[in-house]
């Protein structure tokens, strides 16, 4: 999923080129960003607790790269103190070094690939820190650099996550002068990750920004009522295409079909067998449980009565 | 959490709160713990990396009012071996990060810790060890948060904050559990941990990320990006919990149930064996007692001075009460694995139900 839809870069792979020395340009080699959520949050947390006269935040991005380097994983940041001048930009390199180093005891395989700021806009500071950010990454790969607008201005109103890599533009190499080159970048979660955001997502539309953690027959029932929409939300598509007051989509139609040649054809006695020994199943164990709780009781009791 | 100016604060509001809570600091009991929506993703990345070795981290934040306040967290380093190198290390790495952390003006007060597990196994002596030197230390103030990432994968995320009520403490402090302090401190396996509700809250940017996020649930394909399996927002509607494949779990979850039941059997006979012990050095103290008292009887009758009868009971030591903690524990982990599948039956019962309708 593309967090970030509105660029219009075409993202073209070449082949690895061998410039006239014979070394692979890494430049030339295109590859997908995918970031965590919980890197996204982070940005967010210290940007809400920058200083007071502070307008950007930046710091490190962690991850791991597939092994032909075709995609990045971005697992992990942590916020690097800077400070940002008319003529002047300062990185705390120390204190980067020593929290990388702290990061590393928790999680070896996470190594830095990038960085991120704040802000929509790139400057000339951007190319600096760049460089800097393009030392630190392993030699044949390249630095990211993800930026988010916090400020919310762009056109969507969205907080537009881009990531770039960059280029050496003119004729010598300085530091100051690079092209950065937006590469594609999705989020990308686990399992136990999602059941967390979806949690987080159920406080999106909360006036207050809270929830709480719910039971889960409340969340089975949730689920039940979102799978019942969408029949119901389906049905009456399809009764609109019956009538035809909606033209037939024959991709629709052909989605559905495989929806419905997924549901097993079982025959009906063996279904109710199975049905049957798993609700015993379950019940007999609902039981017994039951059953070691109310012992489990009687004896607290007993114990204190002695 | 920072005061300067309505940008580093969440709110105004909690601002008012923090000041205004300051000085009830330390007072008011806590009731509840309110985790950031960073904290909870943390959580769940630390301990999906490291599934199924159980890790651990510490909680940064604040109590206000009675609400602790979870903002941050960090992990710590997974352990291998326990000496003394290691918790040097450990407590280095501790220091090291607040410090750092302080430094980005993220809350660099402990509040408790976490800990991941495996189908609700928590109950342990490490844990118990841990929580109780955290509570001893922050006066009362802090909490462990457990996360079990089995549960959590099929798709309802599990957190719960406990901390040990006061019985519980006074019964560690005094570092024994015998029976009779079991009965002074009205301690009993429902009254080890007290569950405190959790609450999450997120950032307004946090929501507006969210939102963000939300809109493409809300862009349907267009007929072209339909063959485009991959169109998947990162909200879309979570069907994990309609799994039907739920054997594996309840199988583990027995299994672990019987093997806590064994351990407490097998604590009972050790129970039951000093018990027996204890009575059998009675009854042979009474007889010895008794055979006194003839002697004495014969020594009166004869005219000579009565033997004394207390050294009597000096001759007899009674093997110590066996500490009751490990029964304690297994007892609480029982109703811990009953109550999870309890939990857990109730929901499959009702998607059973669904599939059979299904079916038909």
């Amino acid at each position: 999923m593309p967090i970030d839809a509105a660029t219009s870069a075409l993202n073209l792979s070449f082949p690895p080129t061998t410039s006239a020395t014979g070394f692979v340009v890494p430049q030339s080699r295109s590859f997908t960003v995918s970031v965590n959520p919980v890197v996204l949050f982070s940005i967010l947390d210290h940007y809400l607790r920058r200083q007071e006269n502070q307008h950007r935040v930046i710091g490190t991005l962690l991850g791991v790269r597939s092994e032909d380097g075709s995609e990045v994983e971005v697992r992990n940041c942590f916020p690097v103190p800077h400070d940002e001048s008319q003529n002047q930009v300062a990185v705390d390199m120390v204190y980067h070094q020593s929290m990388f180093e702290l990061h590393k005891k928790v999680n070896a395989k996470e190594v830095i690939v990038g960085w991120y700021a704040t802000g929509s806009n790139l400057n000339q500071w951007n190319a600096l820190i760049q460089d800097f950010y393009s030392k630190e990454v392993s030699p044949p790969f390249q630095a990211i650099h993800l930026t988010m607008d916090t400020d919310l201005k762009n056109e969507e109103k969205l907080l537009g996550v881009k990531t770039y890599v960059s280029a050496p533009i003119g004729i010598s190499a300085k530091p100051e002068n690079c092209l950065f080159l937006p590469v594609p970048c999705d989020v990308k979660y686990f399992d136990a990750e999602r059941s967390g955001l979806d949690l987080l997502a159920s406080a999106k539309d909360q006036t207050d920004r809270s929830t709480s953690l719910i039971s889960d027959m409340d969340n089975l029932e949730k689920t039940i009522l979102v799978v019942q929409e969408m029949l119901e939300r389906i049905s009456e598509y399809v009764n609109k295409v019956l009538d035809g007051s909606v033209p037939a989509n024959n991709k629709v139609g052909r989605f559905l079909m495989d929806t419905i040649s997924v549901v097993p054809k079982i025959d009906k006695v063996e279904f109710e067998k199975m049905f049957n020994s798993h609700l015993q199943d379950l019940l007999m164990v609902v039981y017994l449980a039951n059953m070691t709780r109310t012992q489990l009781a009687i004896a607290e009791k007993l114990q204190l009565l002695v | 959490m920072t005061s300067n100016g309505s940008t580093t604060t969440k709110d105004g509001l909690s601002n008012v709160n923090v000041t205004a809570a300051l000085d009830v600091e330390g007072n008011v009991p806590l009731e509840s713990v309110q985790l950031d929506g960073l904290v909870v993703l943390k959580i769940i990345k630390h301990c999906r990396e490291f599934f199924p070795s159980p890790v651990t981290g510490q909680l940064l934040g604040l109590d206000v009012n009675g609400v602790l306040e979870v903002t941050n967290c960090f992990p710590f380093p997974g352990s291998k071996a326990d000496d003394e190198n290691e918790i040097v290390d450990g407590a280095r790495y501790q220091v090291d990060m607040m410090r750092c952390l302080r430094d980005v003006n993220v809350d660099h007060n402990t509040v408790g810790w976490y800990q991941s597990t495996y189908l609700g196994s928590f109950v342990t002596h490490k844990l118990i060890e841990t929580q109780y030197n955290y509570q001893q230390t922050f006066n009362n103030k802090s909490v462990v948060i457990v996360h079990d990432v089995s549960r959590s994968t099929h798709g309802n995320l599990s957190l719960r904050a406990f901390r040990f009520t006061r019985a519980f403490m006074e019964a560690q402090k005094e570092g024994k559990f015998t029976s009779e302090s079991l009965i002074k401190n009205k301690l009993t396996f429902s009254t080890i941990f007290e569950e405190l509700p959790i609450t999450i809250k997120n950032s307004h940017l946090v929501t507006a990320l969210l939102h963000s996020l939300d809109d493409y649930e809300h862009v349907i394909p267009k007929a072209s990006s339909l063959d485009k399996e991959t169109v998947v927002g990162p909200l879309t509607p979570n069907f994990d919990t309609l799994e039907l494949s739920l054997d594996p779990y309840i199988e583990k979850n027995l299994e672990f149930l019987l093997e806590a039941v064994e351990e407490h059997s097998q604590e009972q006979s050790n129970f039951a064996f000093w018990q027996r012990s204890v009575v059998r050095e009675q009854a042979k103290m009474q007889a010895a007692l008794q055979k006194r008292k003839q002697e004495n009887a014969h020594r009166l009758a004869a005219g000579q001075d009565p033997l004394p009868e207390e050294d009597i009971a000096k001759m007899f030591k009674f093997p110590p009460e066996p500490s009751r903690l490990d029964s304690l524990l297994i007892t609480s982990q029982i109703n811990n694995y009953c109550k999870q599948l309890n939990q857990y039956a109730g929901p499959t019962l009702g998607k059973l139900f669904m599939a059979g309708e299904f079916q038909k």
